[in-house]
């Protein structure tokens, strides 16, 4: 066997060495081409799902989000839960919220938004909210009658056109709010919030004593709890030690808020991702099969020969198995260079969609180490087919063709 | 050394059946260089792939050293046509991506021995058929004459037992031609190398010891020479 090996590497070389550049440089290339299909969809779709999944934490679920069970509209004891949560080792911070519906009124323009009643201070711990303030300033404890409103329905941002607006609204505005119980309410317009982020641009933020006030509560409700962790990854393990801190509340992480929410669009993309895949790697198995059995093809003499000259079939199939994995080594080895050109590319310039979301692209090692294993392992096997073929035919066959 | 006995070769089957061999037997000693003759479709080559184990018979047998050769399984065909066959192909048979010398010590490594030893053994048997310096030199780098004592070298480096070679100047000119003959006289008078040799022109029957002659499958006929000593080289 090490001598097959030590003969089938010296033909295989040999054939590298001598053989034609400009072939070698081409197939080189078409298989770079190849391996980068397989892995930039994938990143592409990894850096929107980061960015999803980034867009949830910042802004509705925090890293940790505890809501009411069963129909309960909310938690009812939520300043003994914040208590709980705080107390748990790995919570960075926490803090509660009051969302509910209304409609904001401005000119005659009206628009049905969610209203986020919070607590000012503590949300530059827990959210982007306090800085994403495009116009204006953030709430603060005595903003007891003013409002920030989202850039899409404040008609000031990417999207007013898509969406019902209230029509180039600007701090200092005021506006008229019915909630859902019928309360009334005029605020003065504090400042336009703009998070590139529908679920934040559609929305509207008060006070949480706001909310309070309008719906009556007694200062202990909250529709959902906030936390954030002190190491990202950690979650799953902190979500454990609520529970075991007595929350008896539902309590999800981002990952499973993530998962619910955009599951199904990540499903479709996933879908994609595999289609564009299986067509990746069955072009890429066509291409080194056709390479390699040209290959074969115009040097079946010689492999008849090389029989005839007592050269065992093994070898003659391992220096095959050699070329295609030497050729699919370089075509990885290009492609991971195009590919991390390109990453590099996206990183300063990203993709951008809705002209406010900018998606990078996101390197996976394991997909890349799959990727590598994948093609090299269809390397050897387009390799091997069309020369263990050949090398089974009799040597006048091969050499004569009779 | 060689004992052919009734052997035959037919190709294809019923009325398009062509028999190429038709019971031929005949015996070569030890050190003797053959010339079989003949004319095209007589048999010869046939009969040579067949005693290089590229070919089977379809009937008969034959032996080589007294071991039934032809009833061999594959591996032991492939293993004694590395070690013990050597075979000269009348368009070289060289692989061109391969120097002088890679395309020699090839077999050398297949046969197991050491990367410095098989180059060794390659130079050797290169400077034994005159091409000496012309080691590294790829098939397209030499004409006709070198590329077949390239082939000779392939076949002789291993030290094999019978040296077979197809009409090995069929491509040559005539004074391509007679050095690879004259390579063929030297091994045959001073290693004794057994040597058959395919071929059908007539001034080659100066280099031989005995001719066989070939007519339409059969043994036509079988003469030995008398040489005078310097006979061939003139």
């Amino acid at each position: 066997m090490i001598n097959d090996i030590r003969v089938g590497a010296l033909i295989a070389y040999c054939s590298v060495k001598r053989g034609n550049k400009k072939t070698l440089i081409f197939i080189v290339f078409v298989l770079s081409l190849i391996f980068m299909n397989l892995v930039f969809l994938p990143s592409m779709i990894g850096g929107l799902l980061g960015l999803f999944t980034g867009f949830m934490q910042d802004y509705p679920y925090g890293d940790i989000v505890i809501e009411p069970t069963g129909d309960n509209t909310y938690i009812n004891n939520a300043d003994n839960v914040l208590k709980k949560v705080r107390a748990v080792e790995g919570v960075r911070a926490a803090t509660k919220r009051l969302d509910v519906g209304a409609s904001i009124n401005h000119k005659q323009k009206v628009v049905g938004v969610t209203i986020t009643g919070m607590l000012p201070t503590e949300e530059y711990e827990i959210s982007r909210y306090p800085y994403i303030i495009s116009e204006g300033d953030f709430l603060s404890d005595l903003s007891r009658d003013e409002i920030i409103i989202g850039a899409m329905i404040a008609g000031a941002g990417f999207g007013s056109e898509i969406y019902d607006n209230l029509g180039e609204v600007r701090p200092g505005a005021f506006v008229d709010v019915t909630y859902s119980n019928g309360v009334k309410r005029t605020y003065k317009v504090k400042g336009i919030m703009e998070g590139t982020f529908e679920v934040v641009d559609l929305n509207a933020l008060v006070h949480y004593k706001e909310i309070e006030d309008v719906y009556g509560l007694e200062g202990k409700e909250a529709t959902s709890v906030v936390v954030r962790v002190k190491e990202q990854g950690t979650e799953a393990q902190i979500q454990d030690k609520i529970r075991e801190a007595g929350v008896n509340e539902q309590i999800f992480t981002w990952a499973d808020k993530s998962e619910s929410l955009i599951r199904q669009a990540m499903q479709s993309m996933g879908a994609i991702d595999t289609m564009s895949k299986i067509v990746s790697l069955i072009v890429g198995a066509a291409l080194v099969l056709i390479i390699i059995y040209i290959n074969v093809l115009n040097r079946k003499k010689e492999i008849g020969i090389l029989k005839a000259v007592g050269i065992t079939p093994r070898s003659i199939v391992l220096s095959y198995a050699f070329l295609s994995t030497f050729y699919v080594s370089l075509g990885i080895s290009a492609g991971l260079v195009l590919y991390l050109s390109l990453m590099l590319y996206f990183q300063a310039n990203p993709v951008t969609f809705y002209e406010t979301m900018e998606v990078r692209p996101v390197i996976d090692p394991v997909l890349l180490v799959q990727s590598v294993v994948t093609m090299l392992t269809l390397s050897v096997v387009a390799g091997i087919l069309p020369a263990w073929s050949v090398s089974r035919e009799s040597i006048l066959k091969a050499i004569w063709g009779r | 050394m060689i004992k052919v006995k009734d052997l035959k070769r037919c190709y294809g089957t019923g009325d398009t059946a062509v028999r190429a061999l038709k019971g031929v037997s005949f015996e070569i000693n030890k050190g003797e260089f053959v010339a079989i003759m003949g004319a095209s479709g007589s048999g010869k080559t046939t009969l040579l792939r067949i005693l290089a184990l590229l070919d089977d018979a379809t009937g008969g047998e034959y032996t080589i050293r007294g071991l039934k050769v032809s009833s061999l399984p594959e591996a032991e065909r492939s293993y004694y046509r590395l070690t013990q066959v050597g075979y000269i192909f009348q368009d070289y048979a060289l692989i061109n991506e391969m120097s002088a010398a890679e395309n020699v010590y090839l077999l050398s490594l297949m046969e197991g021995k050491s990367k410095k030893e098989s180059y060794r053994t390659a130079l050797e048997a290169l400077e034994k058929v005159g091409l000496k310096g012309k080691h590294d030199r790829v098939p397209d780098e030499l004409s006709g004459g070198e590329k077949q004592r390239v082939a000779i070298a392939r076949a002789i480096a291993k030290k094999p037992d019978i040296l077979f070679a197809d009409e090995p100047c069929a491509n040559l000119d005539t004074a391509n031609s007679k050095q690879v003959l004259d390579v063929f006289k030297d091994l045959n008078e001073k290693y004794g190398q057994t040597i058959v040799m395919v071929t059908h022109e007539p001034w080659h029957i100066e280099y031989v010891d005995r001719v066989i002659t070939f007519k339409d499958g059969s043994l036509l006929s079988d003469e030995k020479k008398v040489k005078e000593p310097g006979s061939v080289k003139d």
